[in-house]
């Protein structure tokens, strides 16, 4: 194992990194900007140096800086996280140059997994299924209709020049084909001046289903189990869990051994993911690898009791996965994340900025909490707006969901918005909770989720609760309002109003009305 | 002491005496009790405990309260109090709230002119913030009166973009 490790990232993956060295007695270093100086990935390193002023390009982005920093403080390993250079080849090769440890795959395998059309080249070579579709514009309906007869229907005609939905048509019979490749021509023809048209299989409310793997250096390639991650906005991830309702015992071995097949293709090494399409009917169409630790692995981890990071950095110091080949993990259980962001959803998700006044962190049986953040902490515009996730596990998902709802009802965090409420509302959604949900799900439920009507019962109480506050004003109006005004809340007033949060009141009041 | 309570376009009456409150009607015993060093409050209604977490915000009597889970902004007025703000709203310049930097961030486009007809939902600027575009949306309909910003522009969470008449 090493003796000391370089964690070129920040925030709650720098900080899962850090427990995990600690844990097995490798000395970590942190690197920092400017704006991370007083973060607690920062503090619980065992070095620390500032690699640079606070924009990301500036500083967590700068390669030849992270391996000078490397270098100079005697580190033999680079773990990259997720994010920021994790997945730049170039800054594997140059890290491998350094004589440095890469904790992940080989450059050569993060190239060959790097863009989508040579990943989908790939995985076609290795018997890996894709969703099925032409690369060339189609000449006419007779040879669309050859096309969707193969592929079977649904089909989906898509503008080669394509975008927002324009030149779009699902085409579900034969007989409705040529209309549809008309108006999709037509379409295409009016928004991007190219009436090329394709077409390739439409795959019917899909879910994300995405496979864990671990490959080790002597030859063992082991996939452990999927997480389904079917909750997404604008194609990021909100929710995950493992496993996935959709997913039985022969469809993961299955899956399983098609991702592995993936990552053999391309010569993985380390940890890596396959993201899948899962269509209704169990048939699973591969969309691209990430050759990194994924943002939801603890979901994985709950369940399988391996601890992903630690054997990222067992794997790199070269030691052999304990398993057989073709190994299966049944899951133990089920774990689900929440991803607390710094977002407002009542306001379309607007990301929302401000030092965290207080924080108080839920507990108890079956709660894990990855954060980077603290009371006191500043969230700033320069960073990812994840503060933290939030993930449980229990016996059963009913479980795992109520667990999930408790945990959300204990976190407070205040200073900055965040999704936690929007969580709630997932938690306690019938659909969420019967598991019958698809990667348009949230999009197309998002008002009632995001900013839905308040119920009466607790209208009622924050109205007695408003009634009791203002009493209490009455009672002793100027210590009160000082010592309720929450200065830095962000929104709310400037700190050296605080003690005299009523006069301000008064003033904005003035403001507002004229 | 009579309080009015306004919540989004509701209003509910709120009658404390000593530690009874009638709300909308109904008679209840209440306690307000705070956790010290702590935005937390405990509020005892009947024989059930609630965890409000509750924060000033700008406007007299306004606080923005997360209660069981959801998250409510009231405004709580005695009698008198509600009566003088009602006359003040009513004599005030009636119009659309202007359009305000919800955060800190760049202006990269704005989509209408001085002079234009607003509705409400419709996207006045876009701003980028945390590598992310965001439309901002007008609150109300209203006419645009003045545009005090313009596109590249750096601008501080709080700054008003646009005003509606």
């Amino acid at each position: 194992m090493f003796s000391r490790l370089l964690v070129a990232n920040r925030g709650e993956i720098a900080l899962r990194i850090i427990r995990a060295c600690r844990e097995l007695g490798v000395r970590s270093v942190a690197v920092y900007s400017e704006a991370d100086a007083r973060s607690p990935h920062v503090r619980e390193a065992d070095e620390a140096v500032c690699i640079g002023p606070p924009p990301s390009k500036d500083s967590y982005l700068l390669g030849d800086r992270l391996i000078e920093v490397a270098r100079a403080t005697g580190a033999e390993a680079v773990h990259p996280g997720y994010g920021f250079l994790s997945e730049r080849a170039w800054f594997a090769r140059a890290v491998r140059d350094a004589g440095l440890v890469w904790v992940g795959p080989p450059a050569e395998a993060i190239e060959a997994m790097g863009s989508k059309t040579a990943a989908r080249q790939l995985a076609i070579g290795a018997g890996v299924p894709v969703v099925p579709g032409t690369t060339d514009g189609l000449r006419d309906a007779a040879e669309a209709a050859g096309i969707a007869e193969r592929f079977g229907y649904p089909v989906l005609l898509k503008a080669a020049a394509g975008g927002g939905g324009k030149g779009m048509r699902v085409v579900r019979q034969p007989g409705e084909l040529a209309a549809a490749l008309a108006a999709a021509r037509r379409e295409a023809q009016n928004a991007f001046g190219d009436d090329s048209v394709y077409v390739e299989k439409y795959i019917e409310g899909p879910r994300h289903v995405e496979i864990q793997v671990l490959f080790d250096h002597h030859g063992t390639g082991l996939a452990i189990g999927e997480r389904e991650c079917s909750v997404q906005r604008r194609h990021q991830k909100m929710i995950e869990e493992a496993p996935s309702v959709a997913v039985s015992p022969e469809l993961r071995r299955r899956m399983g051994e098609t991702a592995v097949a993936a990552g053999r293709a391309a010569g993985y090494a380390n940890a890596g993911t396959c993201e899948f399409l899962l269509d209704r009917d169990g048939r699973f169409y591969f969309l691209e690898m990430n050759t990194r630790i994924q943002v939801e692995h603890p979901v994985t981890e709950c369940v399988t009791g391996l601890d992903l990071v630690q054997w990222q950095l067992r794997i790199a110091a070269g030691e052999r996965l304990p398993f057989a080949d073709g190994t299966v993990f049944e899951p133990r259980g089920w774990a689900i994340e929440c991803r607390i962001t710094a977002e407002d959803p009542a306001n379309g998700f607007l990301p929302s900025t401000g030092r965290i006044t207080h924080l108080h962190l839920p507990a108890g049986p079956g709660v894990r909490w990855d954060g980077g953040i603290e009371a006191g902490g500043e969230v700033t515009l320069f960073y990812d707006p994840m503060l933290a996730k939030l993930v449980v596990h229990a016996p059963t998902r009913p479980l795992a969901i109520a667990r999930m709802h408790r945990a959300l009802s204990e976190l407070v965090i205040e200073g900055v918005e965040t999704s936690r409420e929007f969580h709630l509302r997932v938690m306690e959604h019938p659909d969420f909770r019967a598991g019958d949900i698809s990667i348009q799900w949230l999009e197309q439920r998002l008002p009632e989720l995001a900013a839905p009507p308040v119920p009466v019962r607790v209208e009622q109480l924050a109205a007695v609760a408003a009634a009791l506050l203002a009493q209490r004003d009455r009672t002793a109006p100027a210590q009160r309002a000082g010592a309720d005004a929450s200065p830095a809340a962000g929104r709310a007033a400037p700190r050296d109003a605080a003690a005299d949060a009523w006069r301000l009141a008064g003033r904005r009041e003035g403001l507002r009305s004229s | 002491m009579k309080y009015r309570v306004r919540i989004g376009d509701r209003m509910h009456d709120v009658v404390l005496e000593g530690d009874t409150a009638v709300i909308d009607g109904e008679t209840l015993r209440v306690h307000l009790a705070e956790v010290p060093g702590s935005p937390i409050r405990m509020v005892t209604v009947g024989d059930a405990v609630h965890r409000v977490v509750a924060r000033r915000e700008a406007g007299r009597g306004t606080w923005r309260l997360s209660v069981d889970g959801w998250t409510v902004t009231a405004e709580a007025l005695d009698e008198r109090q509600r009566a003088i703000l009602e006359r003040q709203r009513a004599s005030g310049p009636q119009g659309p709230a202007p359009l305000v930097a919800p955060m800190p961030g760049l202006v990269v486009r704005i989509h209408v002119a001085v002079g234009d007809a607003v509705v409400a939902g419709q996207g006045l600027v876009a701003m980028e913030a945390m590598k992310m575009e965001n439309e901002l949306k007008a609150a109300g309909a209203g006419t645009v009166r003045a545009i005090l910003v313009e596109p590249g522009q750096a601008v501080e969470k709080g700054t008003v973009l646009v005003e509606l008449a």
